[in-house]
């Protein structure tokens, strides 16, 4: 497991090393980068969005309230308007584009006039088959709406940060880690009414890698999802012992404690219920726990 | 508080360099005020080969001292880290300056040696920051009698044939902080252990000295934060008998269930101390009836030593990484780990 994480980041570097070689490319005057970005609508309120840019891979995100997977594998065209991709079983790509309409220059956030990328709006057409794990989302075109982006001088495309983020949400009151092979877990509490959305808030990520194989091409899915929730959810009144229930699709308890060997353990049923997925342990031996205090400092325990 | 007195000696050594450089600026490059004097300094090395794990070495850090020295490192479980050691330390009756080498360690042993070098001589620049001159180091072998058992008969050395040299340090004008320290004459300060542990961040340690069969004994136990199972744990043991200063150490990685605790704010606090072999038995501490007590004890090369005892004192730290930032601190006061991996007992060459 611990390879595979390291696989999982060691191919996460590559990918975004893929993006930030595109852009030092078009520093040096080589071609600009082209996006080809789909969109979709996928079954029981999902959202699905097909891109492919010039790092040779395709990434299928589906989206839904304070969830979303993003699955990535390489694109055997690698072409700019034209797209092929195996989904290891969850489904095809395959789409040609086609433009409709002028090219556009639209205000992008974050992003100066002279990296303004240009939009060309139009479609695509060939097929689009994508089913997620236990039919979680599904979603089948011959047809979608689709836009290829172009930027000349560097790419804006991943300078703004992501809608929902809401900068009073880095004003934590205390916070607890846990990072295992493939998953972490993050938990913050805040002070009353410091966020909208509850006085607690719970976040986790897991990456997971298939490789390729002979018949198969590689696979990598990121998982995530943030649930706000009460305080009562995060009892962390003692200082060296902290309980944390966040609700659904969390479930169980996990306990982070001192022993008398003073190591820090976190123990207990916590787990979390991806859509398609079984539920994912989120406590135990295997996890690396870390709790912060804003105004005091962190405990840090690490591993055997 | 050895560390805090050579420092002291430091100093002097640094106005007295002052003076000198005063008297002779036109040769110092350094400006007058800043500088400090490494005095002139002939040592002595001679390998003793491996007996029982130890590495063991005739060391002559001075005219004044004479010190056989044993260590051994060990690995505990394949990957925690351990080292043992043994000192004796007398008196150098012999000139060094004329690599003569005599000194008397009772019933312990004996050692005549005379210094023959073979010719070969290598040089070494002064270190970096001093000036003065190289230091020439003499290859050879000591010739002569020599006999050491050491404590228990555990050693049995009778052959001085191993590899030798005697080494003159010019005096050097050094810029503050650089020059080394003056090698104590005394031979008792050869063998008194200084914590090996850094108790920085430590979150849970256990400190208990006292005599045990007529021997000053030490035992430092600490578990640094976030730190997996286990402690860290050092053992000083000192004694003098007959003009010989003696010393025993130990520092090894003990792991899962080395030191037990209360939890902080737990009062009455307790601790139980149970480190891997060489270590046997267990020790526990009680707040309550500020008893140190128990089956603790280690065997050192040629010893068998209790560790626990009513004539201990004891202290006892757990700490909340959250508010004591710095951990327990409690060797903060005794000298710094640079200052210790310099005593002869560490001189890996």
């Amino acid at each position: 497991m611990r390879a595979l994480r390291v696989a999982v980041a060691v191919l996460a570097l590559v990918v975004f090393a893929g993006f930030g070689g595109g852009a030092a490319a078009v520093a040096k005057g080589r071609a600009p980068e082209r996006w080809l970005d789909m969109d979709l609508q996928g079954s029981d309120g999902y959202s699905v969005h097909i891109s492919s840019g010039p790092s040779g891979h395709l990434n299928l995100e589906v989206s839904k309230g304070w969830f979303a997977a993003t699955y990535v594998t390489r694109d055997q065209l690698a072409a700019p308007d034209r797209v092929k991709a195996q989904l290891r079983g969850l489904g095809t790509v395959s789409v040609r584009f086609h433009p409709r309409g002028p090219v556009r220059q639209p205000t992008t956030p974050y992003c100066s006039k002279k990296q303004r990328p240009t939009l060309q709006p139009g479609l695509v057409r060939g097929t689009i088959k994508f089913a997620g794990e236990r039919d979680y989302v599904r979603v089948e075109a011959d047809e979608a709406k689709a836009s290829i982006e172009e930027s000349k001088r560097g790419s804006c495309r991943y300078a703004s940060p992501p809608p929902e983020f809401d900068p009073r949400e880095r004003d934590w009151a205390s916070k607890f880690t846990a990072s295992g092979d493939g998953v972490f877990f993050l938990a913050r509490r805040y002070q009353p009414g410091a966020i909208p959305t509850g006085d607690a808030l719970y976040f986790t990520e897991t990456g997971e890698l298939f490789k390729e194989t002979p018949a198969l091409p590689w696979l990598l899915i990121w998982r995530e999802i943030k649930v706000p929730a009460p305080a009562s959810t995060f009892q962390d009144a003692h200082p060296e012992h902290l309980t944390i229930s966040p609700p659904p699709p969390f479930s169980g308890t996990g306990s982070f404690a001192r022993t008398p060997e003073s190591v820090f353990t976190w123990t207990g049923d916590l787990a979390l219920q991806f859509p398609g997925l079984d539920p994912i342990p989120l406590a135990g031996s295997g996890f690396e726990p870390g709790y912060c205090l804003r105004e005091s400092g962190c405990i840090d325990q690490h591993l055997d | 508080m050895g560390g805090r007195r050579l420092s002291l000696v430091a100093i002097c050594l640094a106005v007295a360099a002052v003076l000198l450089g005063a008297a002779g600026a036109g040769q110092a490059s350094l400006r007058r005020g800043k500088v400090e004097v490494q005095p002139a300094r002939t040592y002595g090395y001679l390998d003793l080969g491996r007996q029982k794990g130890y590495r063991l070495v005739l060391y002559v850090p001075n005219k004044r001292v004479v010190v056989i020295y044993g260590f051994r490192l060990d690995r505990v479980r394949s990957e925690n880290f351990g080292i043992r050691y043994s000192l004796y330390a007398v008196r150098n009756r012999g000139d060094l300056e004329q690599g003569v080498v005599r000194g008397r360690f009772g019933a312990l042993g004996r050692v005549d040696l005379h210094f023959r070098p073979n010719g070969k001589v290598s040089k070494d620049e002064p270190p970096s920051g001093c000036e003065g001159g190289s230091e020439t180091a003499k290859s050879g072998s000591f010739v002569g009698q020599l006999s050491f058992r050491g404590s228990g008969n555990y050693f049995h050395v009778s052959s001085s044939k191993g590899r030798a040299y005697l080494a003159h340090s010019p005096r050097l004008r050094c810029e503050p902080g650089r020059a080394e320290e003056v090698p104590p004459g005394s031979p008792r300060r050869y063998v008194t252990p200084s914590p090996l542990i850094s108790d920085r961040h430590s979150i849970a340690l256990f400190d208990a000295s006292g005599n045990s069969h007529g021997r000053a004994v030490r035992i430092s136990a600490v578990h640094q934060e976030g730190s997996p199972p286990g402690a860290e744990v050092q053992v000083g043991i000192v004694e003098s008998r007959h003009g010989v200063a003696i010393g025993h150490g130990i520092y090894l990685e003990g792991g899962r269930g080395t030191l037990l605790t209360s939890l902080p704010g737990a009062h009455p606090a307790t601790a139980t101390l149970a480190p891997p072999a060489p270590f046997f038995g267990k020790g526990v501490y009680s707040e309550e009836n500020q008893s140190w007590s128990g089956s603790l004890g280690v065997r050192l090369a040629g010893l068998k030593v209790p560790l626990t005892g009513p004539g201990f004192r004891m202290h006892l730290c757990v700490a909340n990484p959250l508010k004591d930032r710095n951990g327990c601190e409690y060797f903060k006061g005794e000298p710094p780990a640079d200052e210790r991996a310099a005593r002869p007992g560490w001189v890996l060459r």
